[in-house]
């Protein structure tokens, strides 16, 4: 296998069995089951989740991979967001293989948009060149809008998908236009021509402007304040399944952009963005967690807690190289085991239907279904980051690499800020084990949990309880997924 | 003012009239088109900056360019898609009267 | 003994109860509850062995346990336990005990309940025995959860505002202490308590501190005070210290009486240990410095505290406030040790008499306490959840034998001589009163406030007229008597031989003093 497949095998399977998907989608007949193609997804995700520990085994024989003209980059840092993303999918894939209530003919979508949407994600985190990077957040951003609206025939449903479109769109100008500038000022989109460009550039306020602007559209995608407005009314109006999903791995993927881009590709301009960072973490911090304390809708609640551990990731970035790498990486993976843990057990407890929403309907629920109510009790405890959970450690490990970069107040800041967060995830939590049981809970089925979802909620569940008690071997991984600027980088794709 | 310069000025009242649209419009596609709008904004900088940069002979902004015009119509297409759906259902692309979710 | 690994085991004993509890336990709640006890009775079986085996004249860690946890951020799994630790775990194991004897008549969700119990049980005890502050603060912080559900689940009527204040404030000031810990382990680069004790008695961890977070141009002296603050607030709120006491009247009167026993004789008592164990090791320097105000907040937390006693009617709101009186005397002994520098031999024998008198009441207190909130708890059942001092009155004619052991309890709160309060506060005042004159004498407003409204709660409920609805109140039944009576029985060993607990704190005591040196 050339080395240019091998370092493209993770996308390169996916796209298969994602196009396998679409074309095996209309030769089952109309009001048959789709699970076979959930099956050949999840089969898909899990591969590629394997190809990219192969891509482990070689990067640690070989050293990095790269491909496409060296636009895309295999080291250490991509393979680990790899593997998350690759994992979010398995999961989320093997939550909702029933989710759907009838065998509706558009699931087949459903299953290769996931995938899709998998593979711009990947190649976000792996490639070091903008054009690579902006074809990549497009792809993720395109399955995403979709499958925003994917409960069809709810109002909801498709506001929810237009709100997500136009914002993230509004974004991607934004991004687009930041990458323009940095090319003026550089001569260059990739990164390691941008830093060196940067060294000699005669416009650096142009540049500070494309890295301003580049950091608008990215904060849009990961809901950081004040670009979050749109978080609440999507994530309430998408089905429980894609919110857990693109809460989760596309953040990881803009996140993974982001240190690329501000550590590897800007360093001389420490000096401003630490300036935004700090801005977009305080305020992301402040703003989610105020908000989430009047919300009743418990995804509302949840999308405004996304965007305050938006900020407390945002506060890892303070750190050194080293350490913003290592605690931003920990923390996703935390954040993406414990939240997309949350939304399966939503998904699980309200179904396709959605017919409890509030945290009022949740009253008593312990009553009619413990093991889901401490399974979801067990999530919300991790989000507070309580020890033994793997939140604990991600906040710890954050928090101590600011302080350890001068960064008191933000130390400060966020550490009140979880204190303040107690207050709603709690207040979830104590309707939960309440009584009497609300009339909404008897809408809740008594049924059993069927295997594939029992399967994905054994998993976040140990993910995140692993990370709290064994968090060593993550430690290791990110310890050392500081990326680098490789020579081969500076050589330009049309030179060849 | 340097040819440059004035292909910058261009770009950056385009992106300015697509934010004010896109800002301030309530229609749903109207909206689209402000940001459609300031893409192209972008495309005319990438293209500028290759033209009258040092290294023409690299084709990275227009390459971009292309890419981008590309991408950005798949986006429209998958808007526009997501527009209808709204539409059927609402009888109306008003952002404004698109508003049943809430805290 | 030292190979192995007793206090791992002691700390997982609960942990696998729990689940067993609540696993065999699902059938039958006569099963669960007698599952849970036997777990309980197997931790305080170990715990005498450690107590058995515990070796007298060392005054360091013993039982230690040492392994790599998460190396790249200096966490290790840290056990160790001294006569302190050794006292906490034994108190604990009584404690739970009390708590599940306390607890036999709840019938909602009985192997849950237990199972709970049994997992605060847990936490008590590794965060009795860590000895790295992560792994110490793993249990400190998670010993919240069972106790909020405790709350919120089997509480009183106002149980989730309840619930949410206690776990909120708790919260709160373990924020501001991990903010202190993490300033302190980017200056030390360690998380072992004996470790930074080492480094801030050798006046290294000021100037360090100031290199790795020169924070808003303090000056060392400043900056450690601010430091100090934010571990203080952590275990401040926790004892509670007043001003920081708000959330406990309402918590423990809310709380289901078995969970209040836990709190009160167990729970309170991390906070006061974490006093001795890392206020006093690391910050004596700090605490001196601001020992005026700390002193002032041990006078209002023993005169305030016994004053808002006098004043309620409800019987657990009364004992709530007396719980923050009687620990408020072992601050005393702890800001009057820390009061002068210096190692003259008079010194040292007032600051040994002081801090051996607050180990020792820690103990006391911890056994009377959770012996009155049971007798609490029957008069409770018995009266169909009447709590109001009103509400009784001359039961003694029907009840004399529940009105006698309650009666001992009380007087062995009020201080009686011969029982467990008298020594310990006798030897705290004694070690106070040369070291820090003026607020002994204050303090002893408290002592006589504690004697009135005692006295008063047992002439309301036991003396006076029998009301109409407790014609038929039935007294402590044989299998009750039994029950009780260890317990009593404690309260009068302790209280004529001391001896038996001091002998295992002396050494403890003085290698504490010894290190207020400054």
């Amino acid at each position: 296998m050339s080395t240019n497949l091998l370092a493209l095998l993770p996308e390169l399977v996916l796209t298969i069995t994602g196009v396998l998907v679409m074309v095996l989608e209309p030769v089952i007949p109309a009001g048959k089951s789709r699970k076979p193609l959930g099956w050949l997804a999840i089969l898909g995700s899990l591969l590629s989740g394997l190809a990219a520990f192969y891509q482990l085994q070689i990067v640690n024989a070989q050293g990095t991979l790269t491909a496409f003209y060296s636009t895309i980059q295999i080291d250490p840092f991509s393979i680990f967001f790899h593997l998350l993303i690759a994992a979010v999918v398995l999961v989320t894939l093997l939550g909702s293989l029933d989710y759907f209530e009838s065998p509706i003919t558009h699931a087949g979508e459903y299953f290769a948009l996931v995938l899709f949407g998998a593979v711009g994600m990947m190649f976000m985190t792996s490639s070091v060149e903008l054009l690579m990077v902006f074809i990549g957040l497009e792809i993720s951003s395109i399955s995403t809008y979709i499958l925003a609206g994917f409960r069809k025939g709810r109002a909801t449903a498709s506001e929810s998908s237009i709100k997500y479109f136009l914002l993230g769109s509004f974004a991607t100008a934004f991004f687009l236009y930041g990458v323009a500038l940095i090319y003026g000022a550089t001569g260059s989109t990739s990164i390691g021509p941008i830093a060196a460009g940067l060294a000699i550039t005669r416009t650096p306020t142009m540049a500070i402007l494309a890295v301003a602007m580049v950091l608008i559209g990215l904060g849009f995608k990961v809901s950081a304040a004040p670009f979050h407005v749109w978080t609440p009314d999507v994530y309430q109006g998408a089905p429980a399944p894609v919110v857990g999903l693109m809460s989760t791995a596309p953040k990881a993927a803009a996140f993974a952009v982001l240190l690329r881009f501000l550590f590897n590709g800007t360093p001389m301009l420490h000096g401003h963005w630490i300036l935004l960072i700090e801005i977009l973490a305080v305020a992301s911090m402040c703003l989610g967690n105020l908000g989430a304390l009047k919300q009743h809708d418990v995804k509302r609640l949840l999308a405004y807690s996304s965007i305050a551990h938006a900020g407390y990731l945002l506060v890892a970035f303070t750190g050194t190289h080293q350490n913003a790498v290592a605690g931003a990486c920990f923390y996703t993976a935390t954040y993406a085991a414990m939240n997309v843990g949350a939304f399966l057990v939503l998904s699980q407890l309200s179904g396709f239907s959605e017919r409890i929403r509030s945290i009022e309907d949740f009253t008593g629920l312990a009553l009619k279904r413990p093991g889901m109510s401490a399974l979801l009790g067990f999530f919300l405890l991790s989000l507070i980051g309580i020890p033994f959970t793997g939140g604990f450690f991600g906040k710890f490990y954050v928090f101590s690499g600011a302080l350890q970069n001068g960064h008191v107040w933000l130390g400060i800041v966020g550490l009140a800020n979880s204190g303040v967060a107690c207050f709603y995830y709690l207040r979830l939590l104590a309707a939960i084990y309440s009584r009497p049981t609300s009339d909404s809970v008897a809408y809740i089925p008594v049924r059993k949990v069927t295997a594939p979802a029992a399967v994905a909620l054994a998993a976040t569940a140990l993910a995140t309880l692993g990370l709290g008690i064994l968090p060593n071997k993550l430690v290791h991984l990110v310890e050392r997924a500081t990326p680098t600027t490789t020579a081969a980088v500076a050589v330009q794709p049309t030179q060849q | 003012m340097t040819p440059l310069n004035l292909f910058l000025l261009l770009s950056a009242l385009l992106f300015s009239i697509g934010l004010a649209g896109a800002l301030t419009r309530r229609n749903a596609i109207l909206v689209l088109i402000g940001i459609e709008l300031m893409l192209n904004a972008a495309n005319i900088n990438l293209i500028a900056f290759w033209r009258f940069g040092p290294n023409p002979e690299a084709l990275t902004g227009v390459m971009f360019a292309i890419f981008s015009i590309s991408v950005a119509a798949a986006e429209a297409a998958v808007g526009l898609a997501i527009i209808l759906a709204v539409y059927r259902h609402n009888k109306t692309t008003n952002l404004n009267q698109i508003d049943t979710l809430k805290g | 003994m030292n190979a192995f690994p007793w206090l791992s085991l002691l700390t997982a004993l609960p942990v696998v109860g729990a689940g067993v509890v609540l696993v065999a336990g699902a059938r039958s709640d006569r099963a669960a509850r007698f599952l849970s006890v036997g777990f309980a009775v197997g931790a305080l079986c170990i715990a005498l062995l450690l107590w058995h085996g515990f070796d007298v004249n060392v005054g360091g860690m013993q039982l230690v346990e040492q392994h790599a946890w998460v190396p790249a951020l200096h966490i290790q799994y840290h056990l160790g336990i001294d006569g302190l630790g050794l006292s906490m775990l034994l108190l604990s194991a009584i404690v739970t005990l009390i708590s599940l004897g306390a607890s036999w008549k709840i019938e909602d969700r009985v192997p849950l309940y237990f199972a709970l119990i049994l997992l605060v049980e847990a936490c008590l005890f590794g965060a009795f025995t860590a000895l790295n502050f992560i792994h110490w603060f793993t249990f400190w912080e998670l010993c919240l959860i069972p106790a909020f559900f405790l709350i919120k689940i089997w509480g009183g009527p106002r149980r989730t505002p309840a619930a949410t204040q206690f776990l909120v404030y708790t919260m709160a000031g373990s924020v501001a202490m991990l903010l202190s810990f993490l300033a302190m382990y980017l200056a030390a680069n360690t998380f072992e308590f004996e470790e930074l004790a080492t480094i801030a008695q050798s006046g290294r961890l000021l100037p360090s501190l100031a290199a790795s977070s020169s924070w808003m141009h303090l000056t060392p002296e400043h900056l450690g005070l601010v430091i100090f603050a934010g571990v203080f607030l952590g275990f401040a709120v926790k004892v509670p210290v007043i001003p920081f006491h708000t959330w406990l009247p309402d918590t423990y009167a809310e709380a289901p009486t078995g969970t209040t026993i836990l709190l009160t004789g167990a729970m309170s008592k991390m906070g006061l240990y974490g006093f001795l164990r890392i206020l006093v090791p690391i910050f004596a320097p700090q605490m001196q410095s601001v020992l005026t105000p700390l002193l002032w907040m041990a006078v209002a937390t023993v005169v305030l505290g016994s004053l808002s006693a006098m004043a309620q009617t409800d019987l657990k709101r009364i004992f709530a406030y007396s719980s923050i009186n009687h620990l408020g005397y072992c601050l005393l002994g702890i800001f009057a040790a820390v009061r002068y520098a210096g190692s003259d031999a008079q010194l040292l024998t007032q600051r040994a008499a002081a801090l051996s008198g607050t180990m020792l009441q820690m103990f006391n207190h911890g056994i009377t306490a959770a012996t009155i909130f049971w007798f609490v708890a029957i008069l409770e059942t018995r009266s169909g959840g009447a709590r109001e001092l009103s509400d009784f009155g001359g039961l003694r004619r029907n009840a004399p034998v529940l009105a006698g052991m309650m009666g001992i309890a009380l007087f062995s709160s009020l201080g009686l001589p011969g029982l467990n309060g008298f020594i310990s506060e006798f030897l705290i005042f004694k070690g106070a009163f040369p070291l820090a004159t003026w607020a002994t004498a204050l303090c002893t407003i408290g002592l006589l406030i504690t004697a009135v409204f005692i006295l008063n709660v047992i002439q309301r409920v036991f003396s006076g007229p029998l009301q109409e609805r407790h014609s038929n109140f039935l007294d402590l039944s044989g299998k009750e008597q039994m029950l009780l009576a260890p317990a009593i029985a404690l309260m009068f060993l302790l209280g004529l031989d001391p001896q038996i607990l001091l002998s295992h704190l002396n050494a403890t005591v003085l290698q504490l003093t010894n290190t207020i040196k400054f």
